[in-house]
């Protein structure tokens, strides 16, 4: 235990020091200031009311993708389908919207809620179904059904679902006041936020306490004592890439919603992704990717508002982001390694 | 005995509370073979690890050739001409056999030539071990037996003067051990001191010197291989009359079936059982001997309804029990100890407690109470004797024989209506193998139908009621204990059917 959390702690503490001098020679690379700059990011990502309120929009989906990585990683699962399960997401509630936009807010946000979280638990579940039944691997299988789902919302917004009054751009009709996800604290941060804190939160006690996390780790850890003690591997794969998705499918649901209004090409910048890393760096822990998805949040809303104010590209704060993640997962690799060595 | 090569004085070594070696003082001659002989844990490893540098002593000196030495590490103890053999192997298995025996030059992991010099003074013990080897063929594509004789020549290359072996014979076969005897006598005969870890008997009967007995961390004997009887070597290992004598169970009083094999053929991974038939009776312990790898996994997994089977059928006292597992667990009134319970037994990353709870996983409630199943653990435990006696580690961190233990205590521990045990005592000393054989006995004495895998013959002519034999996934033969012949056995077990029989 003492010298686990010691390995946590260097492994922070590393991962930091390791990622402020990179990003100082990157920074540095790159003519701007280094630590003035540093301190701006952080400033608009988390210095202010707006600044934080923007940042828990972009954190928002990625703790949702993050969650769907992690709960089948605690079967053993690894799955990169988050992109695709949002945008198939995205795709099934706009369906909702496109075909009854007149409904009422009370049937018609509950609907179209409900439609895109099943149509990601469809859209995983097909990966799930492909591992339990004919063993297809699920990295695999979910990695090529990104393209899928991303390349169906371009063909749905460029044809039949196109709004004839857009000028050519293509998206579908913006969606009525009923077919908007509430905000919260009268910012643009809205409830999917509250949503993806309360099933971290739910799912850390499920697996953590209940007999079904029980089964988890044993189905984890060695089918075959877990078919003797009548554990099903088919079920609870099909159980964990459908619950899953259904957040990768809300989280692509609520960003269409909420935040563009209408359905449209690029609705998610690599959130599916980014929450795969999150939930790598978060060593697959519900809890612990809550942070890590609001810091990441506000490194991407700093990248946004850095090119606004201080002209630099916001490709900068991408190349950012991808030195913290090698950083921190460097580091945290070689503390365990050092500590394996000499503990 | 001034002249020996290396003597261990005083060790004393402490992990934590627990004292591993205790004023143990050791001589190690030329020429001879040691069996270091002891129970597990009774800190024979220890020692010998301690000698190869990878402990440091808490106490005590070592000296070689009558100079004081201290060895840091074991590349210090092999520069001074000590090699071990662990039981575990330390091979590369995607290298060939040649690779594997270059990389431990001193000078590796630099760029290794491959003169024929260079390839000659690698494989000049190989061939002399086992010129059957191909060097060429990767180590993964080799048995059990042959990586240890890799990597016997792999020490042995680094002119090793003392060989040391850690239970080497658990693993091999019996040809394989009688080869491994041969071996081990002939590097005596060169001048080469041998040290053989063991808890068998037959490994010291066939080829020791000398023998040096531990029991909890201490020396309790040493003498002449010829001074001893196997009685007084039981006797000094476990502590005098600690072995009490075990008595098989009363034969079943009647010959009613009630577990019936009928025609079953299965198979997992290209390994068969065909045709297979018996009866066994309430109460009654029906022995399956044989040469390990002749389908004995495939049976016990059939039996257990783990696999479906091709054909044919299990019958417990009228239900078909065949192919089961796949409505559904293992149903409680079977026990099934399946052979190595760290792949078919345990959840490697699940704490004792856990593992000790699985095969009333699904009757937990949906929030299970952590104390109840850390308090039933720890009475288990306390039974069974398993160590460490700490429900919250990991089954990983077990070795062999408390794995073997633990599992025993998950599903001896209620009432079944048939046992399938397979290997049930492997890596186990004689006191724990006691153990569980009374378990079992217990068992079979309540009523329990028992279908006993064991390549032990000498247990299975003094316990089991029937014999049979499998070999090549088909059942040879079956007789009762009483009258069955060890000959008729070992021709069954090597596939001749019994002529004119």
């Amino acid at each position: 235990m003492k010298a686990a959390s010691k390995v946590g702690f260097v492994a922070i503490v590393g991962g930091c020091a390791t990622f402020l001098v990179a990003a100082t020679i990157f920074l540095f690379t790159i003519g701007q200031p280094p630590l003035a700059t540093l301190a701006h990011m952080a400033i608009y990502a988390f210095g202010d009311g707006y600044s934080l309120s923007e940042s828990l929009v972009k954190a928002t989906p990625i703790l949702l993708c993050a969650l769907a990585v992690i709960l089948p990683a605690r079967l053993g699962l690894i799955t990169v389908g988050g992109e695709g399960q949002l945008y198939f997401g995205a795709l099934t509630g706009t369906a909702v919207v496109v075909s009854f936009p007149a409904q009422p807010m009370f049937i018609l946000l509950p609907a179209m809620l409900l439609a895109g979280a099943i149509g990601g638990a469809i859209w995983s579940g097909i990966a799930g179904l492909l591992r339990a039944k004919c063993n297809v691997n699920e990295t695999i299988s979910t990695l090529l059904m990104n393209y899928v789902a991303v390349l169906l919302v371009s063909y749905a917004i460029y044809g039949a679902w196109k709004d004839p009054t857009s000028l050519g751009w293509p998206a579908t009709i913006p969606f009525p006041k009923a077919a908007t996800v509430p905000s919260v604290f009268g910012t643009r941060v809205h409830a999917g936020l509250v949503v993806g804190v309360v099933a971290a939160v739910v799912l850390h006690i499920a697996v953590t306490y209940t007999r079904w996390g029980i089964a988890l780790r044993v189905l984890a850890g060695n089918r075959k004592v877990a078919a003797m003690a009548g554990f099903d591997f088919v079920r609870q794969t099909l159980l964990v890439m459908a619950i899953g998705g259904a957040l990768a499918g809300f989280a692509g649901i609520c960003e269409t919603s909420a935040i563009q209004g209408r359905l449209q090409a690029g609705i998610s910048v690599g959130y599916g992704l980014t929450g795969f890393l999150v939930a790598w760096l978060s060593g697959q822990h519900f809890l612990r990717a809550i942070p890590i998805a609001i810091l990441i949040g506000g490194l991407i809303a700093a990248g946004d508002a850095l090119q606004l104010y201080s002209k630099i590209p916001s490709a900068s704060a991408t190349i950012l982001q991808g030195l913290l993640f090698v950083a921190a997962l460097g580091a945290g690799g070689l503390a365990g390694r050092r500590n394996a060595r000499h503990g | 005995m001034g002249d020996a090569l290396v003597r261990l004085s005083s060790i004393r070594k402490q992990f934590g509370s627990v004292v591993a070696n205790d004023d143990v003082s050791l001589a190690i001659n030329a020429g001879e073979v040691l069996a270091l002989l002891g129970e597990n844990g009774a800190g024979k490893s220890t020692l010998m690890k301690i000698l190869y540098g990878f402990y440091m002593p808490d106490g005590g000196w070592i000296s070689m050739d009558d100079k004081s030495v201290s060895f840091g590490s074991p590349r210090d103890a092999m520069a001074a001409g000590i090699g071990m053999v662990f039981q575990q192997f330390s091979l590369v298995p995607a290298l060939s056999v040649l690779e594997n025996l270059l990389a431990t030059f001193p000078d590796a992991p630099w760029p290794q030539p491959r003169s024929s010099s260079r390839v000659k003074a690698a494989l000049r013990w190989l061939i002399r071990l086992a010129p059957n080897i191909d060097p060429g063929s990767a180590v993964r594509t080799l048995s059990v037996g042959e990586r240890q004789l890799v990597e016997l020549a792999k020490v042995l290359n680094l002119d090793a003067r003392v060989v040391i072996l850690d239970e080497p014979t658990s693993v091999l076969t019996p040809a394989e051990t009688e080869r491994l005897y041969g071996f081990i006598r002939t590097l005596a005969t060169e001048g080469k001191a041998v040290v053989l870890i063991t808890h068998k008997l037959a490994d010291v009967a066939a080829c020791a010197d000398r023998i040096v007995v531990m029991r909890g961390g201490r020396v309790v004997d040493e003498a002449r291989a010829e001074e001893r009887t196997p009685g007084a070597l039981v006797d000094a290992m476990v502590g005098r009359g600690a072995l009490g004598s075990l008595s098989p169970p009363t034969p079943p009083s009647n010959d009613l079936p009630q577990l019936q094999v009928r025609g079953l053929s299965a198979e997992i991974e290209r390994r068969y059982v065909h045709n297979i038939s018996f009866d066994v009776a309430a109460g009654e312990i029906l022995g399956i001997a044989g040469v390990s790898g002749n389908g004995q996994f495939t049976l016990a997994e059939a039996l257990a309804g783990l696999i479906p089977v091709s054909a044919g059928d299990v019958v417990l006292r009228g239900v078909s029990i065949a192919s089961h597992v796949q409505d559904g667990a293992i149903p409680d009134d079977i026990a099934y100890i399946p052979e190595r319970p760290l792949d078919n037994a345990v959840v490697a990353e699940l704490d004792l407690a856990l593992n000790l709870a699985l095969r009333d996983a699904r009757r937990l409630t949906f929030f299970p109470a952590r104390e109840k199943i850390v308090q039933r653990a720890r009475e288990l435990m306390e039974r069974y004797n398993v160590r460490p006696a700490q429900p919250a580690r990991e089954a990983s961190s077990l070795s062999g024989g408390n794995l073997q233990k633990l599992v025993i205590a998950r599903e001896l521990s209620g009432k079944v209506k048939l046992l399938i045990a397979c290997y049930p005592t492997m890596g186990l000393d004689a006191l724990a193998a006691q153990a569980v054989y009374r378990e079992m006995f217990r068992q079979a004495a309540e009523g329990a139908c028992v279908v006993w895998i064991s390549e032990e013959l000498d247990d299975l002519l003094s316990y089991a009621h029937r014999i049979a034999v499998i070999h090549n996934g088909a059942i040879m033969g079956i007789v009762r204990r009483d009258a069955a012949d060890r000959r008729a056995l070992g021709r069954w077990m090597a596939g001749k059917a019994m002529e004119a029989a």
